[in-house]
């Protein structure tokens, strides 16, 4: 093993670990995995001065690591060796992205970029000098990456185009350096055009929905009998200047629980909880146009087991902490106290003005949830319909149904609380001075635009939080008593989540501005609707709805109808690239390769010569068959005379025969030689 | 041609060997002509150190063959008419007494040449037969205990009618293995045989052969020949064809080992007159015939159904799978 060679080994694999080491966080990761990198290289060294024979070096040093593992991890997994290293990676798995750097989340990794350096560095050492053995074990380290990350670690593939850019300058320059033969450039051209069209492809090709290897591990899902905090509005209310939490990043509404399932008479939040690293998928898609925030958070006079967190959590500081997967709430089992300080990454949609003119809400199973009103009574459902007359997208009937439960009702924290239909009832259209008609706390405007909102189709849920508060002259944003609230969010396709405020009507989500423009636009008719008769018509969805759903189907046909052509086109790209590395090895062979692609041009133009003939009698056969006897002269002579003849003209008397040959045969048969796999099964 | 030495013989020996290889055979084509293929593998086998049956009928030329070639050679060239009489010591010599001198010498038979013709070997009893087979393999003759050694090169060139067989003594398989190749001249093509009738022709006149070396030259030659390379490969596909003639239902006795052997000997000079100095897959299969099927025995039934040796080597060359010059 030389010098050379290592170094560009150890490079190479140094690099392709880079986007593994994006699964945990901090910079630290991948200074390990390098390091480990170096100690498998350094083993393998040490080993060949002591005439270790490889399968030693391999099994104790694997051995050694497996072991190191297992004592790194004990702590933190229960059971023996194998139970240790086993379930390291699905605790990896269900861990938070990314993932806190302990010893034992990151024993996994390490173990993995050893073992592979190890084996690479065996194979580098080896009598064949592997120039394969370090891009192979980078491909391993950059898939892995891939896997960990879910692909987000290289999304626009720099170091992938790194890794094979440090490959092919390997192929080039280590072997010229070390060998005084010529160096053919095929191998690293059939690379860069596998890159060229592999980029190509990525242009068709769908990007989106990567594959997660976390959807592969079940984690444990713990059923957890939890309190709905609406009731608590009033009581956050009453201590108005308490400070609750503060909180260091954007202004954005801190969210405590969102409360998605509706039963008529209350609100209920989910109850089964799993940790935050697995990514059982939430049941709706995110928004295309999202955005990430960062906080640190640092908890008062809150308590409870519902964490404050802002958007759609994705990791946190705090290890213990599970999560609902379709929510984003946020549940710390062991309660909050005051000073509880920790970190939180979370994703907001945040789809613009255009975004939601146009937007559809989805149909199907997945949103039967967020539209399901048991017991509707058909006064409310009346009343939601005649709420979003004349209205043509989902995005104006939510402004509508937004300016019809604000109009003429008032915030009233003394108001009776409750999120039955009842209470609704009387909150819309209930006598005036009666308890609770017209007024009512965020709970009551909340519930009534979601119940409303589904009655006419679109999905929605209540959120329990916090409002934006602004930032203070120490940095954080502390948020009391009075920040309290709740709103209602609905799902449009594509665009994810989109908070609505009923109460005041200024706060996040979409712009006033275009709000108003809704609201100018529909101004007659959504002023206010005629209370309702009893026992109305039963709800159906609007003709337009149903529509709209079959044309939201239809690109996602679009994109699996691409993988007809992609398939077939991998396969002949396979094919092509197998076909070049044989004519770039018999090119390297000089007049024996040379008469290899006369034999394997005659296969394919079906004048495969019969076993017993001899090179002079195929060549006389061949059409140019005076070109042809001087090229089998010339292999005859590189295949049996004691010595080695110098250059010779062989490969441009192939090129004669050849053409020679392809004029026998129809330009439409000749249209696949090219990726035709035939001579790829004969030895040469 | 340079002097003997130690190591394989280089590309500047073949190309020197190449043209002596020209002259003779062309010196022997003044008197026989058309048979330019013949005369090679004669030269062939001469080159090798072996002997040559030619089985013909009369009038095709293998008397003019015989002394052509030893005219080219320019040595001694004895011939030899085998008539069922013909005693061992008529062939190889017997001690006389010397009323002279009053001793007992050595009188020295005709197979004391530089090429014999030995012209209708099976007419003679089996007894002569074996004294000048014996004499071809031992390249020796033992007359009352003393060995006399006759001259080098020494090429016996044997002749048989194959149609006249009425009390002739057919060689036996053994011998038969003795000669390194066998042959058959034939009758020349039309223009040939027009430019041998035409009067004053020099087709056939013996005395018109040029000498072009000398027996010195040939035995140097046919030692430094010994040693041109021959493949691992190749000497496989040797090995393999000899395996395919011992494995045929057909025949009742394949090629044997000394018959390999006389394979790659010949494949190493008719490399050699071809300007090479390496043999290839086709030399084997040019000389596998001549060299190997008078060494094959049919079975009783082979025979019956009119099978030929000539085609049981043929279909065991296509049956084996000839070395290709291609990466390994």
């Amino acid at each position: 093993m030389t010098w050379l060679r290592a170094g560009w080994a150890v490079v190479l694999l140094a690099v392709a670990a880079f986007p593994l080491s994006a699964g945990w966080s901090g910079s630290g990761p991948w200074s390990l995995f390098a390091g480990a990198v170096v100690v498998a290289f350094g083993v393998v060294v040490q080993a060949r001065r002591f005439r270790l024979t490889t399968g030693m070096t391999l099994v104790g040093a694997g051995a050694a690591a497996l072991i190191g593992g297992y004592f790194v991890a004990r702590g933190a997994i229960a059971g023996g060796p194998v139970e240790v290293l086993r379930d390291s990676v699905p605790r990896l798995l269900t861990s938070a992205r990314p993932a806190p750097p302990t010893p034992d989340l990151l024993m996994p990794g390490v173990l993995l970029v050893f073992l592979v350096a190890l084996v690479v560095a065996v194979s580098v050492a080896g009598e064949g000098r592997s120039l394969i053995g370090p891009p192979v074990g980078a491909v391993v380290l950059y898939a892995a990456g891939a896997l960990v990350t879910a692909g987000r670690a290289d999304g626009r593939g720099l170091v992938a185009v790194g890794v094979v850019a440090l490959a092919a300058f390997g192929w080039v320059v280590v072997d010229r350096a070390e060998s005084t033969r010529r160096v053919s450039l095929g191998p690293p051209g059939a690379v860069l055009a596998v890159l060229a069209a592999a980029a190509l492809l990525a242009g068709v090709l769908p990007n989106r929905n990567a594959f997660e290897p976390r959807e592969l591990v079940r984690p444990p899902v713990t059923d957890i009998a939890v309190s709905n905090p609406l009731p608590q509005l009033a009581s956050w209310a009453a201590m108005a200047d308490t400070e609750l939490l503060r909180m260091r990043g954007p202004e954005l509404p801190v969210r405590l629980v969102v409360l998605a399932d509706y039963t008529g008479a209350a609100w209920q939040a989910s109850s089964l909880y799993g940790p935050i690293g697995a990514v059982a998928p939430p049941d709706l898609p995110a928004g295309r146009r999202a955005h990430q925030a960062d906080v640190e958070l640092v908890v008062g006079a809150l308590d409870g087991n519902w964490l404050p967190t802002v958007g759609r959590p994705v990791s946190t500081s705090l290890g213990d902490v599970m999560v609902d997967p379709d929510s984003g709430s946020l549940m710390l089992p062991r309660g909050m106290g005051p000073g509880l300080s920790y970190d939180v990454r979370g994703v907001v949609d945040r789809p613009n003005d255009d975004d939601l003119a146009t937007a559809k809400v989805p149909t199907g199973d997945a949103i039967r949830r967020y539209l399901d009103l048991p017991g509707l009574p058909a006064t409310l459902a009346d009343y939601a319909r005649q709420a979003v007359l004349n209205t043509s997208t989902p995005y104006e009937q939510a402004v509508a149904l937004e300016q019809v439960v604000r109009l003429d009702r008032h915030p009233d924290a003394e108001a009776p609380v409750g999120s039955s239909y009842a209470r609704i009832e009387q909150f819309l259209y209930g006598p005036l001075g009666d308890a609770g008609a017209a007024k009512g706390t965020a709970e009551q405007f909340a519930t009534a635009f979601a119940v409303l909102g589904r009655a006419v189709g679109l999905p929605t849920r209540v959120v329990v939080g916090f409002q934006p508060v602004p930032e203070g002259p120490d940095g954080y944003r502390v948020i009391r008593g009075v920040d309290a609230t709740a709103w209602p969010e609905v799902y449009f396709a594509d665009w994810g989540w989109v908070p609505f405020d009923p109460v005041s009507g200024t706060d996040s989500g979409p712009s006033a501005a275009s709000k108003r423009e809704v609201l100018n636009r529909l101004a007659s008719t959504t002023a206010q609707p005629t209370v309702p008769a009893k026992d109305g018509p039963p709800l159906v969805l609007p003709p337009e709805q149903a529509k709209s759903d079959a044309a939201q189907a239809k690109p996602q046909a679009r994109h699996w109808l691409l993988l007809f052509p992609a398939l077939p086109l991998s396969v002949l790209l396979v094919l092509a690239c197998l076909r070049g590395a044989r004519h770039s090895r018999l090119r390297r062979a000089g007049a024996l390769g040379a008469w290899a692609s006369v034999l394997d041009l005659l296969l394919l133009a079906r004048r495969q010569p019969a076993r017993h003939l001899t090179a002079p009698d195929i060549a006389a056969l061949a059409p140019d068959s005076e070109q042809a006897l001087r090229l089998a002269a010339l292999a005859d002579r590189a295949a049996f005379a004691p010595d080695q003849a110098g250059p010779d003209d062989s490969w441009r008397l192939a090129g004669q025969v050849r053409a020679g040959i392809r004029r026998l045969v129809p330009w439409y048969r000749r249209l696949f030689w090219a990726v035709d796999p035939r001579p790829l099964r004969r030895r040469w | 041609m340079t002097t003997m030495t130690g190591t394989a013989i280089g590309e500047h020996e073949i190309a020197a060997f190449q043209a002596l290889h020209k002259r003779v055979g062309d010196a022997v084509e003044t008197a026989l002509r058309g048979k330019r293929e013949v005369v090679d593998l004669v030269l062939v086998a001469m080159f090798a150190g072996g002997h040559v049956l030619l089985e013909d009928v009369p009038g095709t030329g293998k008397t003019t063959l015989a002394r052509a070639v030893a005219g080219a050679l320019g040595g001694l060239s004895r011939r030899v008419q085998f008539t069922p009489d013909l005693l061992p010591s008529d062939v190889t010599g017997t001690s006389v007494y010397d009323p002279k001198s009053g001793q007992v010498g050595f009188r020295p038979g005709p197979v004391f040449a530089n090429v014999v013709l030995a012209d209708e070997i099976n007419r003679a009893a089996a007894k002569t037969q074996s004294a000048l087979l014996e004499v071809m393999e031992e390249r020796t003759v033992t007359v009352d205990g003393v060995a006399h050694a006759v001259p080098d090169p020494f090429l016996v060139v044997a002749t048989q009618n194959p149609i006249d067989l009425d009390g002739t003594y057919r060689l036996p398989e053994a011998q038969l293995d003795r000669f390194m190749l066998r042959t058959s001249i034939g009758y020349p093509d039309l223009d040939h045989e027009l430019d041998v009738l035409r009067p004053g022709s020099g087709a056939g006149r013996i005395g018109t052969v040029p000498t072009v070396t000398n027996p010195h030259q040939v035995a140097e030659c046919a030692r430094r020949l010994a040693t041109l390379h021959v493949a691992d490969r190749i000497l496989r596909y040797i090995t393999e064809l000899g395996t395919a003639t011992r494995s045929d239902d057909r025949l009742r006795l394949g090629a044997s080992t000394r018959g390999l052997r006389a394979l790659v000997r010949c494949v190493q000079v008719y490399a050699a007159s071809h300007g090479r100095h390496f043999a290839v897959p086709s030399d084997v299969q040019r000389l596998c015939a001549p060299v190997l099927a008078h060494r094959l025995v049919l079975t009783r039934e082979a025979q019956l159904a009119g099978v030929t040796t000539a085609e049981v080597l043929a279909d065991a060359t296509a049956r084996v799978e000839v070395p290709r010059p291609t990466p390994q």
